[in-house]
């Protein structure tokens, strides 16, 4: 018996001796009640008849029902409110899905693998749409394709041409998925040129030497090694594009083209939330199974860390006489979805009447006019002169800065932790919930947190209102990215490298500070960055949490866009763009990281 | 199944205890409350210190400007939407936090049960006004009553429009527009009085006056088979008024355009060299009425401030900033000096939101709609 208690305690020792297991233990614990207890309130409120519907049902508010999912499942309207959708979600989310990988993709294999020109410049061009808030992409087309549907003032694209355009292409399912493939393509740019950028070279090389021709080191060499990184990348930009709203709710409304999130607002917004939680399960329901498939398909071939150290010798493939035409080619491109919004930002917040492009209409009072002068917008004063939107802006900057450093530095821990760990259950548990929060809907996961934390809760006070709990929320919700950052890039990295170390003596702190850290230092800011410019363009997550004291540069953005003061939001759209740029250019210029240098390694 | 069966057990044990503990904590909030004199509130108020207010106008911040300047009470305002106002209210007030004292809010439809029904919020209206107020807006206090109205372009041509079945006629195809009721719950509560049978009465003789002849329903009643026509009929929705404004004003367009909404848009139509006009005296109506409602909250902390807030937003000197088109006090001593029409006059030509009715009738209108989209 006591032998038996002493082998426990034996085991127990052994266990925690391990620094990643007591990081596997504590990130089961944060993580599991930060995304475990929302998700099982979720799962309840999808049972349970809320104050919204309770004089509909004539039930008392909190009382078990089944309704919502038969509503949403197998009524005779279930067809429009919930299948329709569903099946428009998986068409646009797909469509969006192959625009960003072919476009990401091709990029990043132009940019590591051959000698185009303007490398540098083109790249840091790229991610632009990625750092803007996706719906100001979706205005940005709108505003210029848009044609006799929605009358008014004539589109750009109709004002220039005389061309009316047709309905698929202004509105609906092509736009949208072209939209957000735009928005995410730098992700997947990201990504895989990450995985490129680090690829060990020699084996290329030497299947080249070997005679091997383009298109089979291609096939057999290229892709097989980046597949990984492709498939992480679907997984991401699948379930961010099923989970965006702003997009289709502004490309698909002249047409009344459904979405599921479109349907989750409606209804969350509207007096049926029941069946708007029931969707938000369905949608994560979806976001696991992909996950669940892209780990059995990467699963069983992980063993790709062939970096030992970092290669440098990578050859160019020499594009020759097309170097010049595709170079010209990928800046129109870049000109097109990155910097030809910009300007019509700055043009558009500008303009005192919308439309009129006449020089005669151009005024700044949007941005120094005091608040008399602006009488046309309800009398705001101009953006520059507003002092909430300086407090706004502070308020954005501490919150994102906040959140990264969180998310990137417990993500990096956790990739560290679950790739040293790999094998065990607990690391598959881990590994599991840290990217459970990416497949939330932020609208729902927001308004779960606001019932979860507005009371005193455990330990925890009430945390309503508080700027902790936005951080928190930003927090969790960012993790994924700078865990799937860690996971990658500690993936390439060999194990023998901290093995040494540990032969050496030396301790575990110093082997985090002084070996890994170091190697890892570019995608360790990279995973900081990343959840900064996403927190910094977020807005469903924290729209419910917000309070007066601690509002945010996208809830002011949103709200004058609600408003339709499109001057002062176009001015808002630009200044975040400007910020996230000055903020990379410094992080780059100090230590070498950028965003666009990659998540992937 | 044990499982299931267990959870939902333990979930019907548990419920009808916390309803019942809500219940309880309700009647033991009524305490008797005695009438205190002007002064007497002012010196109460100021010794609270601080006001917050939600609210869903910009403008209101104007009102907590004078009253700052007048009674020396700080206020803080914060402006939510709708739906907002709904959720972050009642869990507030569910968690007794230090949050708003007072709150004007639309969208009766879930401020009804939401709210007043849940007694998050305390109807009250000031001693010194009620005398003033018709007792149909008095429970719950009609603060405000804002009008969305069948709005044309008049740049070539007068109100074309006279009865609302013109909107679902081919002739009218894609010529109307609104914002998405789902996302602003008064137009939805619109849609829901026209359900109610009076509504649906008027539309079903409406028809019959412009086609001469009965209306053949495939719905439940004229109000959802309007509805319905509305929409197979190329409604076009929005996602502001503003825009939609400025896309029904704009100057140069072929056809003549009708939108649905806010009158308050009429006041920088000419700033923003745009041609509207209201329609008026449409068959059986021109628009709808949502009223703005003003509470106590019940987890205020500065209640007799917002006692006194209430009560100086609905003197002519607070009431101000809302004398314009659009917006409209039912106090009969606030007559709104820049619409030509009156309260009284509107009053008869637009449909009014009854909150009672939109609680418990939405959820199905909603549906209908969703479903013919």
């Amino acid at each position: 018996m006591i032998k038996e208690i002493m082998h426990v305690l034996y085991r127990m020792k052994s266990f925690l001796r391990k620094p990643y297991n007591i990081i596997l233990c504590f990130m089961l614990l944060f993580l599991g009640y930060l995304t475990l207890v929302p998700m099982v309130t979720m799962i309840f409120d999808t049972f349970t008849v809320h104050p919204a519907e309770a004089m509909r049902l004539k039930r008392p508010v909190g009382s078990f029902t089944a309704m919502h999912w038969v509503k949403v499942l197998f009524d005779p309207s279930s067809l429009s409110v919930f299948y329709k959708p569903l099946l428009n979600s998986l068409i646009t989310s797909l469509g969006a899905c192959l625009i960003a990988l072919v476009l990401g993709g091709v990029f990043a294999w132009l940019v590591t693998r051959t000698n185009i020109r303007w490398k540098k410049t083109l790249s840091s061009f790229f991610i632009f749409p990625y750092i803007m808030p996706s719906w100001t992409l979706a205005l940005a087309w709108y505003n210029v394709f848009k044609n006799s549907v929605v009358g008014g003032v004539p589109g750009t694209f109709t004002a220039l041409t005389g061309l009316q355009t047709p309905n698929w292409f202004a509105y609906g399912a092509f736009p949208i998925a072209l939209v957000t493939g735009i928005h995410y393509s730098p992700f997947a740019y990201i990504m895989i040129g990450g995985i490129l950028r680090n690829m060990d070279a020699n084996l290329e090389e030497a299947a080249m030497m070997l005679n091997t021709n383009r298109n089979r080191i291609m096939r057999k060499i290229t892709i097989p090694m980046v597949l990984p990184a492709i498939l992480s990348t679907f997984l991401l930009v699948f379930s961010s594009a099923m989970s965006s709203f702003a997009v289709p709710a502004f490309l698909g409304l002249p047409v009344r083209y459904q979405v599921l999130t479109t349907q989750l607002y409606r209804t969350l917004n509207g007096l049926n939330p029941g069946q708007g939680y029931c969707m938000a399960m369905i949608m994560i329901l979806l976001g696991v199974s992909i996950l669940a498939f892209n780990q059995r398909l990467t699963g069983t071939r992980k063993n790709y860390t062939t970096v030992t150290g970092k290669s440098s010798n990578i050859s160019f493939i020499n594009l020759k006489k097309m170097r010049t035409v595709i170079s010209i080619l990928m800046f129109l491109l870049i000109f097109f979805v990155s910097i030809l919004p910009l300007f019509s930002f700055a043009l558009e917040s500008v303009l005192l009447l919308p439309g009129n492009y006449s020089a005669g209409n151009l005024t700044l009072q949007f941005w120094i006019g005091s608040a008399e002068q602006n009488s046309i917008a309800n009398s705001e004063p101009g953006l520059l002169l507003n002092p909430a939107l300086w407090k706004a802006l502070f308020n954005s900057l501490k919150l994102s800065a906040i959140c990264a450093i969180t998310a990137g530095s417990l993500g990096f821990l956790c990739g560290y932790a679950i790739v040293r760990g790999r094998g065990t259950k607990l690391a598959v548990v881990v590994d599991n919930l840290a990217f459970f929060p990416y497949l939330m809907p932020s609208m729902a996961f927001g308004a779960i947190y606001l019932s979860m934390f507005s009371t005193r809760h455990g330990v925890l006070p009430s945390l309503y209102g508080s700027f902790f709990l936005l951080a928190l929320i930003g927090t969790v919700k960012y993790m994924p990215f700078a865990s799937r950052s860690g996971i990658n890039s500690m993936l390439q990295l060999s194990n023998q490298i901290e093995e040494a170390g540990e032969i050496l003596g030396v301790g575990w702190w110093k082997r985090m500070i002084r070996l890994i850290v170091p190697i890892q230092k570019t995608s360790f800011i990279s995973g900081y960055l990343l959840p900064f410019i996403s927190c910094m363009r977020e807005l469903s997550l924290f729209v419910l949490l917000v309070t007066p004291a601690n509002r945010v540069l996208t809830t002011l953005l949103f709200y004058y866009n609600e408003k339709g003061w499109s001057q002062y939001s176009n001015g808002i759209n630009l200044m975040i763009v400007l910020i996230v740029l000055l903020i990379n250019g410094v992080v780059n210029k100090a230590t070498g990281a950028s965003i666009d240098k990659g998540i992937g390694g | 199944m044990k499982k299931v069966c267990s959870i939902v057990s333990l979930l019907f044990i548990l419920l009808p205890a916390l309803v019942f503990a809500g219940g309880a904590k309700e009647t033991s909030a009524v305490a008797p409350e005695k009438q205190m004199t002007h002064d007497e509130l002012v010196a109460a108020a100021k010794a609270e210190g601080n006001l917050t207010i939600y609210t869903i106008s910009s403008r209101t911040a104007k009102i907590g400007a004078a009253f700052e300047a007048k009674y020396g009470i700080k206020t803080s305002t914060t402006q939510l939407k709708d739906s907002e106002m709904v959720e972050k209210t009642s869990k507030e007030a569910a968690a007794n936090l230090d949050a708003a004292d007072i709150i004007f809010c639309q969208d009766g439809a879930r401020v009804y049960p939401e709210l007043i029904l849940a007694g998050y919020v305390k109807n009250y209206v000031p001693s010194s006004q009620a005398s003033l107020i018709a007792e149909k807006y008095q429970d719950p206090l009609v603060w405000e009553v804002c009008n969305k109205v069948f709005i044309y372009n008049n740049e070539k041509e007068g109100q074309t429009l006279t009865n609302v079945w013109q909107l679902t006629d081919p002739s009218w195809k894609g010529r109307v527009q609104m914002k998405d009721s789902f996302q602003e719950g008064i137009n939805m509560n619109f849609f829901t009085m026209l359900t109610r049978d009076d509504w649906a009465k008027k539309l079903s003789d409406a028809y019959k006056d412009l086609y001469g002849k009965d209306l053949v329903l495939t719905t439940k009643n004229a109000g959802y088979e309007w509805i319905k026509m509305l929409y197979k009929n190329g409604l076009v929705l929005g996602k502001s008024d503003t825009t939609i404004a400025e896309n029904i004003g704009a100057k140069g367009q072929p056809q003549q355009l009708v939108g649905l909404f806010t009158a308050n848009k009429l006041r920088t139509a000419k700033d923003k060299n745009l041609s509207l006009a209201p329609s008026q005296n449409v068959k059986p109506f021109s628009g709808f009425f949502y009223p703005v409602y003003a509470f106590i909250t019940s987890n205020a902390k500065s209640p007799n401030a917002a006692k006194l807030f209430l009560e100086f937003s609905m003197t002519s000197e607070g009431w101000a900033p809302f004398d314009t088109i659009g917006d409209y006090s039912p106090k009969a001593d606030l007559k709104n000096s820049e619409d030509t029409i009156s309260f009284d006059e509107w009053t008869k030509m637009l449909v009014f939101e009854d909150p009672q009715w939109c609680a418990e009738n939405r959820a199905e209108v909603e549906e209908f709609i969703s479903s013919i989209i």
